[in-house]
């Protein structure tokens, strides 16, 4: 055993670290649900398996519940958007600073104290006892089923793309990919790899929660937090030093996270482009081109300028039969980015005996831009007689004002969609403006172009899509990156404007607040002293992961230039460019093991939520009342499984639009349950009618702005009463309603109000 | 929601039997006010300051950093975080009130597990 260890760390330093890593954690997590079930033996079956039998302590209970609130989307999406966005994402995160006093302190001792008064072991169970009211039971129960079933599914998919996302570069990861059946594969729309990462974690999360129950997702989410910690304490002092020795200071008289600021300010975002690549020399077989590829005209002028660097965005192919690929890529603009990637991509093309070679006979040799022609209705040719040919010029005024002339590169739109009063999208290159001799010549040859086709002189060109940024491109948008509202991609008004940072600020701390799944950990802590401890910790720990999260990928910024091209994996990048540079590449699976740990203890305390609705809400509660403890646990059991696997099955072909419903779900559920709850737990003259009004208030208001989003045609994207989330009009909708509600309808019972509000003073 | 506590006398009576506003529903509600004050005030602070020093920059290349971070972000997050800390901190151990929680049905059983223990 101990002559294994040497191999072992050998191994994980030969970049297959992730992987080791990623089985450790396994196994680990196995261990746990194993210790989990025993003690399930001997006491209360339901309270334990759902509710940890009220008896969590400060560590357990403070980070399972910061663990379960951080979600993959803390060590995914946000590092992420900081990378995208730059420092205005300390403001967008910024109510974090009480968001640990607002979730377990608003409601904590009073949800906990009803809790244990009667005996309620879910949140269905708390709103049904507290107002005696069998349908306000059911109707909080099919909510939760609602929401938490597409959140479950959503939810899912992340974790099976994180992994994917962690795993993609690894060699063994690969070939275990390669050796899927089809037959498997084909249960699904969505690559291979997906599936394989897919059944891995959903199979991995549905065995340890159905086995070990609460106190496996408790103590999973215990050594998740630690991870997730220890990752960003050991990435923070790294980042700052390879960022600030990454720069040239020029004249430049700071230094450290100063230094990289200064850098930051001079960031202009990059352009968004399709790039035609070809081989410079022939190839004997089709080459592969990775996301993230590193692309240059390699000295053929495009636009007169040699010195253009690109970066792809997906993986593409360029095929031996035809010997050229169209690829999505990204251009670095900003100068000071230019040196860096140009550096990349040296590095990239080194590699004599990889794919390195392959990739250094890769040249970009046309730029394309998308846009449409527009065709008059009562045009005099029929569309698809016209003479569209590659190369035939088009002179347009841009938004600027100034006339520029291009090429038609080719037609997007299918032939059988080219009509008249329809626009066709095309792609366009050799954008000129109207100034030189070139343009002179280009001009003569359209003057040709329009004698020997007159009607052509009609077309005009629309919607240029020239791939600069929405917000943070122009000239008096610059220093985007170290301001508000930060640069963005299609939104002119930047990522965060005003209106959306008060929302942000309402959304994690308010909304927080109302997640049922926060509000079932509030019952399961042991005293009050657990509690304040508790508060405290988390205060602290959320501290100790935000703002650095912010710093380390600001840094990001300028140790990895050119990440926009695939940001969803700038954590795991980071944390191996970080370690490598050191010389511990080993370390780096421990720091990306953090996003999957994030991920997976919000999948298991979902899981756990929907199985319970389903059996103590619904099975015990109104069917079987009698049912005797062996039943109960069978059936726990059942459904747990059932449920994991159902999601599992869901999330093999994914809805659309996923991404959006992680969203809807998260504001609909604090928009539907905050109100009911704090009327319950404070207002003695609350009753069930004005409870059941504002949860469905605030769920329809919440509803509502979705669908008044979908009818002005905007998808899934809701409609935002003065630029503000849902979530405040829903929230403030059901406070208002339930309020009324309740007034115009009778008080609740005299007992009922003495049983939660009174207690009865000795003689 | 106070007017209508008070429609509830503090001391009911009940044939014969006395009752009392139970103090962990006093003492929960009494906290949540201040922590909901405690947010609002973070609110306040946080949102108008980066607005009025973060938005709008004429020239972010000579703007100002606080350990080398922007001065807007350091002042108008870093700077409230910390002191939301200090005010956590201080209202977990000074403010807020050790309560009894009550036993649940399916505790009881521990609660006479841990006594024959001891």
């Amino acid at each position: 055993m101990l002559n294994s260890i040497p191999k072992l760390i050998a191994q994980a330093q030969s970049g297959n670290a992730v992987l080791i890593t990623f089985l450790i954690y396994i196994i680990a997590v196995f261990i746990i649900a194993g210790l989990s079930n025993k003690l399930l033996q001997n006491r209360n079956f339901l309270s334990e398996y759902f509710l940890g039998s009220r008896g969590l302590g400060v560590w357990a209970f403070a980070l399972t519940l910061a663990a379960t609130s951080s979600s993959g989307g803390s060590f995914m999406g946000f590092p992420s958007k900081i990378y995208s966005h730059g420092w205005v994402l300390a403001l967008w995160i910024g109510s974090y600073m009480v968001v640990p006093i607002c979730v377990m302190g608003l409601l904590g001792k009073r949800i906990n104290q009803v809790a244990r008064t009667s005996g309620a072991i879910t949140i269905p169970d708390v709103l049904r006892d507290r107002f005696n009211n069998v349908s306000f039971g059911l109707i909080s129960v099919g909510l939760i089923i609602f929401f938490m079933t597409f959140n479950l599914v959503a939810q899912f998919k992340a974790g099976s793309e994180i992994l994917r996302t962690l795993l993609g570069p690894i060699d063994a990861f690969n070939s275990m990919v390669e050796a899927v059946p089809d037959w498997f594969t084909s249960m699904s729309t969505q690559s291979s790899d997906y599936m394989f990462c897919l059944v891995v974690f959903g199979i991995a999360v549905i065995v340890y929660t159905t086995y070990g129950g609460f106190h496996a997702v408790v103590w999973t989410d215990v050594m998740q937090g630690i991870v997730m910690v220890v990752g960003v304490v050991i990435m923070l002092p790294l980042a700052i030093y390879q960022a600030s020795d990454a720069i040239d200071p020029g004249e430049s008289t700071k230094t450290g996270m100063a230094l990289v600021t200064e850098e930051m300010s001079e960031m202009v975002p990059p352009r968004y482009l399709t790039l035609v690549l070809s081989a410079i020399e022939p190839i004997e077989e089709d080459i592969s081109i990775p996301p993230g590829t590193w692309v240059s005209s390699d000295g053929f002028p495009l636009y007169g300028d040699p010195e253009r660097i690109f970066r792809t965005t997906k993986r593409y192919v360029l095929e031996k039969a035809t010997g050229f690929a169209v690829v999505e890529a990204i251009e670095i603009v900003s100068e000071n980015d230019k040196a860096r990637s140009w550096d990349a991509f040296e590095l990239q093309n080194s590699d004599d005996a990889g794919i390195g070679n392959q990739l250094a006979n890769l040249r970009v040799n046309r730029v394309l831009n998308t846009a449409s022609i527009e065709i008059p209705e009562d045009y005099p040719v029929d569309v698809k007689d016209l003479n569209l040919s590659p190369g035939t010029l088009l002179p347009f005024e841009g938004k600027d004002g100034v006339s520029r002339i291009a090429m038609l590169y080719s037609l997007i739109t299918p032939p059988k969609d080219r009509v008249a009063g329809k626009p066709i999208d095309v792609y366009l290159f050799q954008i000129l403006y109207t100034e030189g001799t070139v343009l002179e010549n280009e001009l003569a040859v359209y003057e040709n172009q329009i004698q020997e086709q007159p009607h052509m002189a009609d077309l005009k060109v629309s919607d240029l899509d020239e791939g600069f940024y929405a917000y943070g491109a122009a000239e008096d948008e610059r220093g985007a990156y170290v301001t508000a509202p930060g640069p963005h991609r299609s939104e002119t008004s930047g990522f965060l404007p005003l209106s959306l940072a008060v929302s942000f600020f309402f959304m994690w701390a308010i909304s927080g607040t109302g997640q049922p799944s926060n509000m079932v950990r509030l019952m399961a802590f042991k005293d009050t002293i657990t509690l304040r401890r508790s508060i405290f910790t988390v205060a602290i720990y959320y501290t100790l992961i935000y703002i650095p999260l912010v710093v380390i990928f600001c840094c990001a910024r300028v140790i990895l230039p050119g990440m926009e091209a695939e940001a969803d994996r700038i954590m795991p990048q980071m944390a191996v460019t970080l370690t490598s540079n050191i010389g511990m590449g080993w370390l780096a699976g421990l720091l990306i093991a953090a996003p999957f740990a994030a991920v997976m203890s919000t999948v298991d305390s979902f899981l756990l939520m929907i199985s319970s609705a389903l059996v103590r809400d619904i099975y015990q509660r109104n069917m079987n009342p009698e049912a005797t403890e062996a039943k109960v646990k069978k059936l726990s059991y059942i459904f747990t499984l059932i449920v994991g696997l159902g999601a599992l099955l869901g999330a093999m072909n994914p809805p659309e639009f996923l991404q959006d419903i992680i969203v809807y779900t998260g504001s609909g559920l604090a928009a539907a349950f905050l109100a009911p709850v704090v009327f319950a737990l404070y207002w003695p003259r609350a009753n069930h009618q004005g409870c059941i009004a504002a949860m469905l208030g605030g769920f329809l208001t919440h509803l509502a702005m979705y669908c008044v989003g979908f009818l002005n045609g905007d998808g899934f994207t809701p409609y935002r009463l003065m630029g503000t989330d849902p979530i405040i009009v829903g929230l403030l909708s059901s406070f208002v309603i339930g309020f009324i509600a309740t007034i115009k309808t009778p008080p609740p019972a005299d007992s009922i109000v003495k049983k939660y509000f009174y207690r009865k003073v000795e003689a | 929601m106070d007017a209508d506590v008070d429609q509830i006398p503090t001391e009911a009576v009940d044939a014969g039997q006395q009752y009392e506003l139970d103090p962990t529903f006093v003492n929960s509600r009494r906290e949540a006010i201040v922590i909901f004050f405690s947010w609002f005030v973070a609110l306040c602070w946080t949102i108008p300051y980066c607005y009025y020093n973060g938005y709008n920059i004429a020239d972010p290349a000579d703007m100002p950093t606080t350990f080398g971070i922007p001065s807007w972000i350091v002042w108008g997050v870093a700077a409230p975080w910390l002191a939301a800390d200090l005010f956590t901190t201080w209202f977990c151990f000074r403010f807020m009130k050790d309560d009894e929680l009550g036993v649940a049905g399916d505790e009881e059983h521990l609660q006479q597990e841990q006594e024959g223990e001891v």
